[in-house]
């Protein structure tokens, strides 16, 4: 078990989804400063609704999210599934990973040599420095979430959210970015709330499981919830399953 | 070259039509990167429509208030851009909004409101009891009319958008690429919307206005298509773009004064024929790319 540790993010009996339909209700659960979670349940079950809420991206209809850290001064880092992003932005991996630091700035204000140097540092951390000038869209999937996930880390946050950021690329690519969140967890004391269809390779890694299934979300540890739901839902999808 | 030289010359005698015409090449382009980013393409066929529709509801208030036109003076010429500006921001915001709820198609929204926008049009200027052929000239763009006043109104406004563009480009690209992330960091998405929204809905009015709506339609359009075959940045990008319009204004402008041929027509012409050269080169790059791939 991790050692216990101030709340980062607290919900409290919340409800989430669109008016006039709810998809999780009555969800109170902690994120620990430091702790590393993952979001796990059957397709369509609210993972990512769960999500989408605690960012403020989805409306709360019931219930209260309290955050420790001030979401303005220090945004959360965000890293969205990757096919969110339109491949028609003529943008270098580089100017990808500056948008992580506009979070800071305000209206007038343009990105300057710290924030350049911050992006560049971000880039180093995620092993793409060498390919900073090359397009985007021209990068395969693992490329394109590490740049991804060194956008988050340009905003220099506490928390860490991803959304399946492991879907789509291969068993290699797969490791390294399972890895390399490995590694910042560790090295930077970061809060991570990932989504995933499945424990897999991110099961070395994980302390804790928010099961979400039928309208709930439960957290419990990793030892726990293996017990509770069983290998077969935790490392595949319910529709694997069937 | 002697038609070159002469063009050149301070003293040209239709110097303000051209520094007119690239003035609207050069500031279309800059909003035009957006409408192919967003994936807005066909509003640009509809915008221009409305900003006419805008153009002659305010001729019609115009002829109702105040009686005769004045030939586009002073306040009539305010009056037709708040008119337009107002149109054409307005159905912006309903397409907008009708495109969030998902209500109908894309291609059936714009269809329906590019028939509204025409036939509106056309009923403004019917009912308008002073309208005139000149005014239904100028709603094709009339560029070789432009006046010393109305090229300095020109100059300030379009001034004014591409310093808005380029002093809000982190926020515009953030909440263009990325809304989600916008919102994660507190920017207010909405507003930014409303923001370009309002640019586009500036710089079409004036453009139509000036150029009419085919013109500022290619200009919106084409120049961006062009350039984004081959930016990699999108500070190339918008600057390519800008530069493409500006350059396919000057090389329009030239033909269409040298052959004596419509302007609007050349001017696209020219920025056709680049778009053509420009992926013509592409393709061809990727074609020699793919044959020494092993």
């Amino acid at each position: 078990m991790p050692k216990t540790k101030a709340a980062a993010i607290t919900l409290q009996g919340v409800a989430l989804g669109y008016p006039g339909h709810r998809v999780l209700a009555g969800v109170s659960l902690t994120v620990e400063r430091g702790e590393f979670v993952a979001l796990l349940g059957p397709n369509g079950a609210g993972k990512t609704t769960l999500m989408r809420g605690i960012l403020g991206l989805h409306p709360v209809l019931a219930g209260r999210i309290e955050y420790s850290f001030d979401r303005l001064a220090s945004p959360p880092g965000y890293v969205p599934q990757r096919d969110a992003l339109d491949p028609i932005f003529p943008l270098s991996a580089f100017e990808v990973v500056l948008m992580g630091t506009y979070g800071k700035l305000g209206p007038f204000s343009r990105a300057g040599r710290v924030e350049r140097e911050r992006a560049r540092e971000a880039l180093a951390q995620v092993g793409l420095l060498d390919l900073a000038r090359r397009p985007f869209w021209a990068m395969s999937g693992g490329q394109k979430q590490r740049v991804l996930i060194a956008r988050a880390l340009a905003a220099e946050p506490e928390v860490l959210f991803l959304d399946e950021p492991t879907a789509g690329v291969d068993a290699e690519a797969e490791a390294t970015i399972t890895t390399l969140l490995a590694r910042l967890h560790r090295e930077r004391d970061l809060t991570v709330v990932l989504v995933s269809h499945h424990l897999g390779a991110i099961r070395a890694v994980v302390q804790s499981i928010v099961w979400v299934d039928e309208g709930r979300a439960v957290k419990g540890s990793t030892e726990d919830m293996l017990l509770e739901h069983g290998p077969a839902s935790l490392f595949r999808s319910r529709a694997e399953v069937a | 070259m002697n038609t070159l030289i002469e063009i050149l010359k301070p003293g040209f005698l239709l110097r303000d039509a051209l520094v007119a015409s690239l003035l609207v090449g050069l500031v279309c382009p800059l909003v035009g990167v957006y409408f192919v980013l967003r994936r807005m393409v066909f509003l640009g066929v509809a915008l221009p429509q409305i900003s006419s529709a805008g153009i002659a509801g305010s001729f019609l208030a115009y002829s109702w208030l105040a009686g005769e036109h004045q030939h586009m003076e002073g306040g009539e010429r305010t009056l037709a851009l708040a008119g337009s500006v107002v149109f054409t921001l307005v159905a912006t915001l309903l397409l907008a909004a009708f495109e969030r709820r998902g209500r109908g198609t894309v291609e059936a929204r714009i269809g329906t409101t590019y028939a509204i926008a025409g036939a509106v049009t056309i009923l403004f200027l019917a009912k308008d009891p002073h309208g005139d052929a000149e005014i239904v000239g100028l709603l094709k763009g009339d560029i070789l009319a432009t006046t010393g006043a109305g090229l300095a109104g020109m100059f300030w406004i379009f001034g004014a958008v591409a310093v808005a563009l380029l002093a809000f480009q982190k926020e515009l690209l953030l909440v263009s690429f990325d809304r989600d992330l916008a919102v994660v960091f507190g920017k207010r998405a909405a507003l930014w919307d409303l923001a370009l929204y309002v640019l586009i809905g500036i710089v079409i009015s004036l453009g139509v206005m000036t150029a009419g709506p085919m013109a500022t339609f290619g200009f919106l359009v084409i120049p961006p298509v062009a350039m984004r075959l081959v930016a990699r940045r999108m500070m190339t990008f918008s600057l390519g773009s800008a530069l493409l319009g500006a350059a396919s204004a000057f090389a329009g402008f030239y033909l269409a004064y040298r052959f004596d041929m419509p302007l609007g027509p050349a001017e696209i012409a020219v920025a056709s024929v680049a778009l053509a050269a420009i992926g013509g080169v592409t393709a061809l790059r990727r074609g020699l790319g793919a044959a020494r791939a092993p």
